[in-house]
């Protein structure tokens, strides 16, 4: 073992000591094998996407890859100025911040509502988890079906019912294209926030209510001062998980209008994979996915503080 | 059984809760529903109004196409290959991402590290990123290594897109694990391996499922990264294989709600297995009280 | 003018030379006479059904040729543009025979091998001349089509022929109903059956993507503009190219065209007309069989015909925006010469000739004669009819993109600003305005000025 001599000294505290030593290393030890894939397959290419951020790179141009100082900034200066691109900067923010907070409110509610059925527990989880099965790709393909202007169910729904006499383009007009993408995006992922926010409830402890039972709390009593502390890293978790993934919502946007049209439902990631790989233009693209995502990261670094402040108080 | 959170009030309350909550996941379920008919409809149903609210015949046809077994259409589609990738892809993904994700979250539940914090949010962060920023130089660097147009190249970027999720998930579960539990066993002389692996995962198995269905689903379903890191049948996975046939879907809408049935089936099939972890894993909570 | 006397001479060698061969009827190989043996050619190419019939004829290359031919990437348009992207980019070309694309060869120019020294004239002797023309740059040719599309005016027989119809719009714009000649024309027709609630929409064209920019693209040709004058300097806030984008708004602003334009490509389009939904527009020729087959369009088989595109205010220049599909030797070849071998033998008159018999437009004189000659035999008097329109259209008409490096960015800048002028999002004076700026510092950007 470590040291013999140690042991006959004093036994316990060499024990102790080597003990805690290890403390410091185990939880690396532990972390190593993360952290290597993440430098490999993140760290890595963000710095090479700030290199590349930095100069006119264009894909079919070898030669631009080289840096020039003088020109260093010109990416950046040209997404400043540019409309389109500013637009969808905001409508990202804009549509996050919608369609998280709405997902959330509705998953919180089925959350508590699933808690308490009594009956079907299996079915209904199965049910929830139907939409977490298809891929975005398909609910992508699915709603641009659904909301086709010449053969889509919710024309011919509507039109073989007399609410409508002729047919809408509901991924054409404003503001009906943003919001059917809104609804196929939460369609595919309120299962997930209801989940992680019924893992959440069901983990809770009973004995506090139990204790708030006998107070005579009231059932809104108790999901106020109980329920919703308590979730509260759960509900940071899931708001984080999604906040990230709607910046990243681009196989839904892409299939169903693919940014279009005139640009009426831009995001981000679809103009920025349109300057990539259709326009070629890597260095111009690198730019503009810096800036969303330092804007990424600063949200996550608040919910990240919250996530810490919660669970000082847990 | 209701050890949990709430309890109901009351018996005709109590069916209320019930009826609604089925109401409500039912007709969230609908879309699905009308994909899953479609794809078994035959096609002087598709699209008609008014529309054929429930198929009036069953057909196979659009199934038969996929698998080029209709001689209408000229070639079917390495439907099998994409499987094959697709399964080995999420397996490998979910596998090692769940390895390293528990070791990860149980370092950040149990350990007050120098550093704690920041290597937390570093890997947080890395989930802010989106492929299309990493496309390019994660193309160069899987190109280094051989590894383009592979399942294992893939299948390592996914565990990369799997772990921040992972780790999150099993460092909320630690937490829920008493850490008396440790405790008696450091002082029974386990050392910190021993405990991790005798004591804690086995209590922690149940969050990671739970935490496996999400890699699962995730790696199953990503489309952007795989779209430009493979380019062939010998590693093309189910996503990027659907969307070669966009341009026939545009048009052909059964041919594409076929396709989805059938995407669908290894995920319900993996979900169905789990689901009884899972069960367990979302009310894990209870364990200890 | 040498080379247009060459390729004359070339001509008439090789008309005299088919003349004898037509006697035996048997179209003619191509690239069989040369041994590669222990070669082999790796290929990266387009897929789908129509493109990959003639690839199962390469093992007759392969036996005559000693060499072996392994297709390492088949995939549609979009997806093979992106393969050759990727590939060509980060310098990992591992195939020598590539796809090409007159919309798209102007990208790879970098990194495909000039073909005038592996053909000859006689080789081209029958190939089109103005693809041909069109596909030598600085005198350097990309690539053989293989071959080629252009769109032709579908209307439908039932509606033009309808007497109650001619009547009616004679009565009203003075002049009588026949398959639209001008883009004016067009206009008239397609409010005017709208109006008598003949059919959902009087024209259309699919409003997105290259698509849309292409289709104005020939438009505002065929009205006597263009996009960039010779140094690339974008002209179409032009008479002509406000002319045009106003014609689209309109029609959108009317409901002639389907509430939906800017979201439809290309299977949509077909599909409305197939549906019977159109009266009449510009229409690529491939879908052919399709809108004839009684199964598939019950509403327009039978029951349509092909006019030569448009003309516009230009007066004498028609509607003609057009593309080959073709094939390249990459630059990175070590097998160049079996590479280009391989080439001769797809590009063949016999090859083509079977491709042709798919349904695709050839691009060869000697496989045109053919298939003319094959569709007159079907009863069928708009088989040969729409073969003879084509053959025209792609002798005189045919006119590609700019060529210049960046069509495809340029679509992709001006798409949306002009989806935008005829969703009504910008004035029409201040969308083009605002695509000629734009043009103009990506070109800019691009060193197009310096």
């Amino acid at each position: 073992m470590i040291a013999d001599a140690a042991t006959v000294i004093a036994p316990v505290k060499a024990r102790r000591s080597a003990f805690e030593r290890r403390k410091l290393v185990f939880p690396w030890i532990l972390l190593a094998p993360t952290l290597f894939i993440i430098a490999a397959v993140v760290i890595y290419p963000m710095i090479y996407s700030v290199y590349v951020s930095f100069t006119p790179f264009n894909l079919l141009r070898p030669e631009t890859f080289a840096f020039d100082a003088s020109r260093m900034f010109r990416n950046y200066e040209r997404l400043l100025e540019d409309d389109v691109f500013i637009t969808a900067f905001f409508r990202t923010i804009i549509f996050m911040a919608v369609t998280v907070n709405l997902e959330y409110v509705i998953a919180l509610g089925l959350s508590q509502l699933i808690a308490r059925v009594t009956w079907g527990q299996g079915l209904i989880r199965t049910l929830l988890m139907i939409p977490m099965m298809f891929a975005p790709v398909l609910v992508g393909f699915q709603y641009a079906w659904f909301f086709n202007a010449t053969v889509g169910l919710v024309n011919n729904a509507l039109m073989s019912i007399g609410l409508m006499t002729t047919p809408k383009a509901w991924l054409v007009d404003i503001p009906t294209g943003i919001f059917s993408i809104g609804l196929a995006s939460m369609w595919m992922n309120i299962p997930v926030t209801t989940i992680i926010l019924l893992a959440g409830t069901l983990s809770l402890p009973s004995e506090v209510y139990e204790a708030a039972e006998v107070d005579g709390a009231s059932a809104w009593q108790q999901f106020r001062k109980i329920t919703m502390p308590l979730l509260q890293p759960f509900v940071l978790i899931a708001l984080t998980v999604r906040s990230l993934d709607v910046g990243r919502a681009y196989d839904i946007v892409r299939i169903m209008t693919d940014g279009g049209p005139a640009n009426r439902t831009e995001v981000v990631w679809t103009y920025v994979g349109e300057m990539a790989i259709q326009n070629s233009r890597f260095g111009l693209a690198s730019a503009m996915s810096m800036v969303s995502v330092i804007v990424g990261i600063l949200f996550t670094l608040y919910l990240f503080r919250q996530l810490m402040k919660s669970r000082v108080v847990q | 059984m209701l050890t949990h959170a709430v309890r109901p009030h009351g018996r005709s309350r109590q069916a209320i809760y019930n009826l609604v909550a089925f109401a409500i996941l039912t007709l969230g379920a609908l879309p699905a529903v009308w994909i899953i008919f479609t794809a078994f409809r035959p096609a002087s149903e598709v699209n008609t109004t008014p529309p054929v609210w429930i198929p009036q015949q069953i057909t196979l046809d659009a199934f038969a196409s996929l698998f080029g077994l209709n001689p209408n259409y000229a070639a079917g589609v390495p439907v099998g290959d994409y499987l094959r990738n697709s399964m080995i892809t999420a397996a490998l993904s979910t596998g090692f991402a769940l390895a390293f994700g528990t070791m990860g979250g149980y370092a950040f539940s149990r350990f007050e590290f120098k550093g704690h914090r920041v290597v937390f949010l570093l890997i947080m962060l890395s989930r802010a990123v989106p492929g299309i920023a990493l496309s390019l130089p994660l193309f160069l660097l899987l190109r280094n290594f051989g590894l383009v147009d592979t399942v294992h190249g893939l299948a390592f970027v996914y565990v990369a897109v799997n772990i921040p999720f992972t780790v999150w998930l099993m460092d909320g579960f630690f937490r829920q694990i008493p850490r008396d539990l440790d405790e008696s066993a450091y002082i029974d002389g386990c050392g910190y391996w021993t405990a991790f692996w005798r004591v804690d995962l086995p209590l922690a198995l149940p969050g990671m499922a739970a935490a496996g269905i999400f890699a699962f689903l995730a790696a199953w379903n990503e489309y952007q990264l795989a779209s430009l890191l493979t380019r062939t049948p010998a590693a093309k996975t189910f996503p990027v294989g659907l969307y070669d046939f966009t341009s026939q879907f545009t048009v052909d809408w059964r041919g594409m709600c076929a396709m989805s049935v059938l995407m669908m089936i290894p995920a319900i099939l993996f979900v169905i297995g789990t689901q009884r972890s899972m069960v367990r894993g979302l009310t894990f909570g209870a364990i200890k009280g | 003018m040498i080379r247009k006397l060459l390729l004359l001479v070339g001509l008439i060698a090789v008309l005299g030379i088919s003349a004898v061969a037509a006697q035996d009827s048997e179209p003619g190989y191509a690239g069989l006479d040369q041994r590669f043996d222990g070669v082999t050619i790796r290929m990266a190419t387009i897929g789908g059904a129509p493109y990959e019939a003639i690839y199962d004829t390469i093992s007759q290359w392969e036996e005559a040729s000693g060499a072996t031919v392994e297709i390492v990437f088949l995939g549609d348009g979009f997806e093979i543009d992106r393969y050759l992207k990727t590939n060509y980019a980060a310098g990992t070309v591992d195939f020598d025979v590539a796809w090409n694309h007159t919309s798209f060869m102007t990208q790879y120019v970098d990194f495909v091998e000039p073909l005038q020294t592996y053909f000859s004239e006689e080789d081209l002797a029958q190939f089109s001349d103005a693809i041909i023309a069109s596909a030598t740059i600085d005198g350097n040719l990309q690539l053989i089509p293989r071959h080629a599309d252009i769109s032709g005016m579908h209307y439908r027989t039932d509606l033009f022929g309808n007497a109650d119809l001619q009547a009616a719009f004679e009565a009203e714009y003075g002049y009588p109903l026949a398959p639209p000649t001008t883009i004016d024309q067009m206009y008239d027709m397609a409010e005017f059956f709208v109006a008598q609630d003949a059919v959902q929409y009087g024209t259309q064209f699919a409003g997105k993507e290259e698509a849309l920019s292409g289709r104005y693209y020939e438009l505002l040709v065929a009205n006597g503009g263009n996009y960039f004058d010779d140094a690339f300097e974008p002209t179409f806030n032009s008479e002509a190219g406000l002319a045009t984008a106003q014609w689209m708004r309109d029609l959108y602003a009317n409901s002639l065209i389907p509430a939906d334009t800017p979201n439809l490509l290309w299977p949509e389009v077909a599909q409305n007309f197939c549906d019977g939904n159109v009266a009449f527009y510009l229409e690529w020729y491939g879908w052919y069989s399709y809108f004839q087959d009684p199964n598939s369009c019950p509403a327009v088989a039978g029951n349509f015909g092909i006019l030569r595109g448009p003309v516009g205010a230009s007066g004498d220049i028609h509607t003609g925006w057009a593309g080959a599909h073709a094939f390249s030797v990459t630059r990175a070849s070590e097998n160049k010469e079996a590479a280009a071998s391989l080439i001769k033998f797809l590009t063949s008159e016999a090859v083509q000739y079977m491709e042709a018999q798919l349904g695709v437009l050839p691009v060869r004189d000697d496989v045109w004669a053919r298939i003319i000659s094959d569709a007159s035999a079907s009863g069928v008097a708009l088989d040969a009819e729409r073969l003879q329109v084509a053959q025209e259209q792609i002798g005189s008409d045919f006119f590609t993109p700019p060529l210049f490096a960046d069509w495809i960015s340029f679509t992709n800048l001006w798409t949306p600003i002009l989806q935008g002028v005829i969703l009504g999002d910008a004035s029409v004076e201040d969308g083009v305005a605002q695509g000629v700026d734009d043009a103009r510092s990506l070109l800019d950007d691009l060193g197009y000025y310096e």
